[in-house]
């Protein structure tokens, strides 16, 4: 029965041709670490925000006098509706955990490069989208924090030469941030996530066509490659368990971990909270910004370290595939970068004074600096290696390229 | 990997160590029904003058095991499913407190240092050397020593006050999220289930690659 149906469907559709090729047949690398896991995770991260989204939907009112009722109504009257809301409002935090792990992932084997250029800008373009969504979402509570959060970031617009206010007033509808707003950012914020999921997929049709990269950083021969299925279904099912084990301690334990108390106050466009900081996920971008001390180099500076990694598969000159992997320059470039990240959000998340505002400023220019002493450093660090012959497993590997492989000529890593 | 866990760690020690500011008391916060229905008590003859618990209903104190005379003496002819509103207009307190009373049902989510900040801040009161009353943790605070505080040294009285602002701690951090005690043990099943799930994920996984010849 099921079969005659299956025939029918595929004398119409190549649906078991799409299943076989795209899932269960494709191959993938069999050397693939754990730090691959996390794509798929984002996925489900997603898949879990958009339907526990939708389920507060239907409860919450994006209206200013009803927003924050609306949200302790969904905590405490609606069957379980803590629970969604928990789910949703850590899931935020989680997608962040996610996605900043996916990236310095490519970033240590400096997957970016050839032929994965594509696969790193349209993820730039998912990282951008989460972040304005998570930022409108933050607004819909209406807490304290929501608002003067949203007051806060959208002003940061008015630095735009001529139509500063115009573009402060397009993006709150008012202005100041009030009902206009939650109303916009509410659509926006129901809208998005299905833009990113869209995202996603292209994100995925180009991750079929270049395959994925590896730990060893180049192309493998065929036998190499190993079908999806089982083996990375199942892989992917174990590390969905550890994530799922780590995701529900914070659902069912600290979920006020994610929620500031200053956001269980009801906004209250006269009272300024004592310290305004924005989630942890925007602490890095949101230091950058301090630090310069002239609000529209701050605000440049900050639109910049989030859009500068899109620069990195030029910036980053070597043909030595693998990144970290085999270049010990890069790979204590990245642990300097992402010690500096680090440094950036705890100064993000204090008040500015102090050593804190020059131990900040010299955290982002060595952000900075990464990026933009990177196209020297790289063709240095091959001419150095090549000097000193390169160590043999990476020998090795460039032997056995296999010559069909028709992306890793001319030493491009893959 | 291992210098990042160090750093994180680091990173963590620091911002503990950058918050000490006022040190809050601590208090142990409990869950049990009989010390939940005395903190309502407490709450609804002392704190309900001044303060709405608009997110809790009549209702519910009943659910808590306050008796039911009591229960129907503080709502007078309102229904059981009514909203606990404050005994005082929130302009006439503003007018004579100089600021309306906030609302305590989210108050023990609502300010930094959770139920350790209302347990302080309730016993915070003291007599300064030229008679007037002072709260440690929140000095210019407009609400009067409600519970008697300041000046108090006999040392039954002290362990009585404390017993009394620990109960109204623990009710209003059950009234800030009252599904807290159904979530974790809703929690411990999910828990248990995961680990289960992943173990045998784990086995299932490695019995299938297992399977591959190596290379
Ligand atoms: C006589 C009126 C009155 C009574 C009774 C009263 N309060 Fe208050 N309360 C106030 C006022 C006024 C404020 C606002 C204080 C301020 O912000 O300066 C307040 C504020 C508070 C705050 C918030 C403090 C902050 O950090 O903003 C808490 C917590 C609180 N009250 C708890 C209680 C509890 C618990 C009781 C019962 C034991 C109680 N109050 C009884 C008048 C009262
Ligand atoms: C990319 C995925 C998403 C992210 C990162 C995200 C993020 C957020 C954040 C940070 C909040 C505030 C949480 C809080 O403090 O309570 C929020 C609230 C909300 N979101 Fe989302 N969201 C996503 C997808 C969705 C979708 C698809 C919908 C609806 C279709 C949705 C509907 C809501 C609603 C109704 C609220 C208000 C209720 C609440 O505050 O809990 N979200 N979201």
């Amino acid at each position: 029965m099921l079969n005659s149906i299956l025939g029918w469907v595929d004398q119409r559709f190549p649906l078991t041709h799409i299943v076989k090729h795209e899932l269960t047949d494709y191959p993938t690398p069999r050397n693939l670490s754990y730090w691959w896991n996390f794509g798929f995770l984002a996925g489900v991260v997603l898949v879990l925000q958009l339907v526990t989204g939708i389920f507060l939907a239907m409860y919450y009112k994006p209206d200013v006098n009803m927003a924050f009722d609306s949200v302790q109504h969904i905590m405490r009257d609606i069957n379980y509706g803590w629970l969604l809301r928990y789910i949703h409002s850590t899931g935020a935090s989680a997608f962040f955990v996610v996605i900043y792990i996916h990236m310095a992932r490519t970033l240590y084997y400096a997957s970016y490069h050839k032929p994965r250029e594509l696969m790193w800008w349209t993820g730039q373009v998912i990282m951008l989208m989460i972040m304005a969504t998570a930022f409108m979402g933050y607004l819909l509570p209406w807490g304290q924090m929501s608002y003067w959060g949203a007051q806060v970031i959208t002003n940061l617009f008015g630095v735009t030469p001529f139509f500063g206010s115009d573009i402060v007033m397009w993006l709150r509808g008012d202005f100041s941030v009030g009902d206009a707003t939650l109303t916009r950012f509410f659509a926006l914020h129901y809208l998005f996530p299905f833009l990113i999921f869209g995202m996603v997929g292209i994100h995925l049709v180009a991750l079929h066509t270049v395959k994925s990269s590896n730990p060893s950083g180049i192309s493998l021969a065929d036998k190499d490659n190993i079908p999806f299925h089982p083996y990375f279904t199942l892989k992917d099912l174990f590390g969905l368990g550890v994530y799922l084990i780590v995701f529900c301690s914070f659902v069912f334990f600290l979920p006020g971990m994610f929620i500031e108390p200053a956001n269980n106050i009801p906004a209250n466009p006269l009272v300024t909270p004592s310290h305004i900081e924005p989630e942890w996920y925007f602490l890095p971008f949101y230091a950058i910004l301090r630090s310069i001390p002239d609000m529209l180099g701050g605000v440049v500076a900050m639109g910049l370290s989030v859009v500068i990694f899109a620069i990195l598969p030029f910036a980053d000159r070597s043909t030595i595939p693998g990144g970290a992997r085999y270049r010990p320059v890069y790979r204590l470039v990245f642990l300097v970068f992402i010690a500096d990240v680090f440094l950036l959000g705890y100064i993000g998340s204090q008040p500015p004074s102090g050593v804190l505002v020059p131990i900040g400023q010299a955290a982002t220019l060595l952000y900075f600096a990464t990026f933009f002493l990177l196209p020297p450093t790289s063709k240095l660090e091959e001419r150095w290696m090549r000097s000193r012959g390169l160590p043999p497993a990476l020998l090795t590997l460039f032997e056995q390229r296999s010559p069909r492989d028709k992306w890793s000529n001319k030493g491009g890593a893959a | 990997m291992k210098r990042l866990i160090i750093f994180a760690f680091c990173w963590l020690a620091c911002s503990a160590w950058g918050e000490a500011e006022v040190q809050l008391n601590k208090v142990e916060v409990a869950t049990d029904l009989p010390t939940l229905a005395r903190g309502a008590e407490t709450v609804m003859t002392v704190c309900n003058g001044c303060h709405s618990l608009k997110y809790i209903h009549f209702r519910e104190l009943a659910k808590l095991g306050v008796e039911k005379d009591k229960v129907d003496g503080w709502r007078g002819s309102n229904p059981m499913g009514t909203a606990i509103a404050s005994q005082m207009p929130a302009d006439a307190a503003a007018a004579s407190f100089g600021k309306a009373p906030p609302d305590l049902s989210l108050m023990a989510k609502a300010r930094e240092g959770e139920a350790n900040y209302i347990y302080s801040y309730l016993l915070g009161y003291y007599t300064a050397p030229d008679g007037t009353t002072g709260n440690h943790y929140y000095p210019p605070t407009k609400m009067p020593d409600v519970l008697a505080v300041a000046g108090v040294t006999d040392p039954a009285q002290l362990a009585e006050l404390n017993k009394k602002a620990r109960e109204v701690t623990s009710f209003l951090v059950w009234a800030a999220d009252p599904h807290a005690q159904e979530r974790k043990s809703l929690g411990l099943y999910v828990l248990g289930y995961l680990l289960v799930f992943t173990t045998m994920m784990y086995f299932l996984k490695g019995r299938i690659w297992a399977t591959l010849e190596k290379v």
